[in-house]
């Protein structure tokens, strides 16, 4: 009975045990649950559950090398929050983490769209409630905005698959067309999960208002999953190259100037996704294996830079660039670890960034895409200075320590500690992971070339950052907010259509001021002239009015039948 | 040497120590990129290096355009 459930249902329907449960049983479920699901992987490829509704065949469960890398690190990284998130006492943050992971890893193995809608949008409403975690004025309305925005992503996705149903009768989730239109509204509804440029603002809105444990959860599914389906239906489609590419680029700027170092995390997330959606446009197998893996190892190092900076929110109350520093002293263990997750992710030799950038790159030049290549080096380079050195240096070296705190608690430590061992893990030993790739490859990251060009891009990336900050060119941190695409709905459209809508709301009143006033002189002088026997303010006899009314009642008839005829 | 580590401390200096071996390392065997371009002598160190400068020298220009007060959405 257990085998016909698919990955993650059981954890959706566990979830709903969570609050009855005291606190250190409720951890030991909750990983008993990720484990249950996670035994359901050992079935093999192929279609497993399927049910008839409506004279529908819903596909609730069905595996191929594609879903099963994204599975388990998706298993993994659902141990890890469960870890990480160990010393919350209430419930309700881990029920939504249970149900939103659970939701994640059950889309991933959906066979119809209809059934992915509805894994989809239950991922947006579980994981909402890890942004009003944040208990603050502002996490609620970036709560709000998210929850509409990936509704509407929800929607844009039915809206396809009623489209694709009409037009060939099924709606199996495969490979799409972007040239038809249930394919084009199928994209978009990917785009926004996947933080496309300018259906971005989401992203660096509602991930670091949520609360510590939350947006390391967040920073896992959503996107990936995102990534997942398009590595699904829209490998090899040419214009998620040229999108890729402006998604590496364009954050890296905002990342530079942002003073809330979670939220830097969420432009570097954005610019990281792009690897993987150029990789993906790429179509090749190298370069969807190197999609995969990037997805993979970028869940685990961002993962443990996001539980680095919650371990700083916790203790210090504050993530600002502005307002930390000198942390070291007080937080070693969280800082080494991520300063791990850091160079992991800068893609140095021997950590897992490395294995599966050299992996895309290798993809792009095989396929000669020089434009693409040149722009990933050049994010690949940027990424150290952004993200790789500025969230580590902010937080725990860059000036004398402001805020004294304690050191993280014992079960953050863990989950960061795995983490980090798996990203090192993953940088020694490559060809196991490459293992569980979608296509079987034989590619060997560490050779000279590799070595020595990435040291000396890294290198020479961390000495004019060096030589930024020694000779005070490097400005300092302001209390600032960086505008972004979110900016569209939060600002610019409320400013043109508020004022629109003030004046329909004045033209209307207007109009109707002068229709009561038009009524009123109509009134008037029909009160003057029939009623009160008088015409312009003079006294008339009877047949005086007769003519009055009759020469009145003429001029209308003349002019309705010139209008008439 | 003293000197170096005095004037810009322990880390930068090992910086531009494991720089100056990975050029030297260049010299010595043979690097060879994805794309031609590449196979210019040191060429990624010196992208990384201008790589780098042009980014923060963008993203310092955008300040002016992108960088609002801290409640400028509360207001």
């Amino acid at each position: 009975m257990m085998n016909n459930f698919p990955p993650g249902f059981v954890m959706i329907i566990g979830a709903l045990l969570i609050p009855f449960l005291p606190h250190i049983i409720r951890q030991i479920y909750m990983l008993v649950l990720i484990l249950t699901s996670a035994y359901t992987l050992t079935l093999g490829f192929g279609i497993h559950t399927k049910i008839t509704l409506m004279d529908f065949e819903f596909i609730l469960f069905q595996s191929d090398p594609l879903t099963l890398p994204f599975a388990i690190i998706f298993h993994v990284a659902a141990v890890l929050n469960i870890m990480y998130g160990a010393h919350v006492k209430l419930w309700n943050q881990h029920m939504a983490i249970m149900s939103y992971s659970g939701a994640a890893i059950a889309a991933v193995h959906a066979g119809d769209l209809f059934t992915l809608f509805v894994w989809w949008e239950a991922t947006a409403i579980t994981s909402v409630f890890l942004i009003f975690a944040g208990k603050t004025k502002r996490s609620y309305g970036a709560a709000f905005r998210y929850l509409i925005v990936q509704i509407g992503s929800g929607m844009f996705l039915l809206a396809g698959a009623i489209l694709l149903m009409s037009e060939t009768g099924n709606a199996e989730f495969r490979n799409f067309d972007i040239n038809s239109l249930y394919g084009q509204l199928i994209f978009v509804a990917f785009g926004i999960k996947a933080a496309f440029p300018l259906l971005n603002g989401w992203l660096q809105d509602a991930y670091p208002e949520a609360s510590e444990i939350g947006t390391v959860a967040l920073s896992v599914f959503t996107t990936k999953l995102a990534v997942f389906c398009f590595a699904k239906s829209f490998a090899g489609t040419d214009i998620l190259i040229l999108i890729g590419v402006i998604m590496t680029f364009f954050p890296m700027f905002f990342a530079i100037i942002e003073n809330d170092l979670r939220r830097v995390l969420t432009y570097c997330l954005n610019s990281q996704l792009g690897f993987m959606i150029v990789a993906i446009g790429i179509g090749t197998e190298l370069a969807i294996n190197g999609a995969v893996a990037h997805a993979i190892v970028h869940i685990l190092y961002k993962g443990l830079l996001f539980m680095g900076m919650g371990a700083v929110l916790y203790r210090t109350s504050t993530c600002k660039a502005s307002e930390l520093g000198g942390l070291f002293k007080y937080m070693p263990i969280t800082a080494i670890c991520t300063i791990i997750g850091a160079v992991s992710l800068s893609a140095f030799p021997l950590f897992s960034g490395f294995v599966t950038k050299t992996l895309i790159l290798s993809a792009l030049g095989k396929e000669g895409q020089v434009f693409a290549y040149f722009m990933l080096l050049f994010s690949s380079a940027g990424v150290l200075i952004y993200s790789g050195i500025r969230v580590p240096f902010f937080a725990f070296f860059a000036n004398e320590s402001k805020i004294k705190s304690k050191e993280a608690p014992l079960n953050m430590i863990i989950a960061m500690f795995s983490a980090s061992i798996l990203c090192i893990l993953i940088g020694i030993l490559p060809s196991y992971f490459y293992n569980i790739l979608p296509y079987q490859i034989h590619y060997q990251p560490y050779d000279f070339s590799h070595i020595v060009g990435q040291i000396q891009l890294l290198g020479f990336s961390a000495l004019a950052f060096i030589c930024l900050w020694h000779f005070k060119i490097y400005p300092s941190e302001i209390n600032s907010t960086i505008l972004n695409s979110d900016w569209i709905y939060r600002k610019m459209l409320p400013g043109v259509c508020l004022p629109l809508l003030n004046l329909v709301k004045n033209l209307n009143q207007k109009f109707y001021k002068f229709l009561e006033y038009l009524f009123v002189t109509v009134k008037n002088i029909f009160a003057n002239t029939m009623i009160r026997n008088k015409v312009f303010d003079r006294e008339v006899g009877q047949d005086t009015l007769v003519v009055v009314q009759l020469f009145i009642v003429i001029l209308v008839l003349i002019f309705m039948w010139k209008i008439y005829f | 040497m003293k000197y170096l580590i005095d004037k810009i401390g322990k880390i930068n200096t090992s910086v531009l120590f494991i720089c100056i071996i990975f050029l030297i390392l260049e010299l010595i065997g043979h690097r060879h990129g994805e794309t031609s371009i590449e196979d210019i002598l040191f060429f990624p160190a010196i992208f990384g290096f201008l790589s780098c400068i042009f980014i923060f020298g963008i993203a310092i220009s955008l300040r002016s355009l992108f960088m609002k007060d801290e409640d400028y959405y509360d207001e």
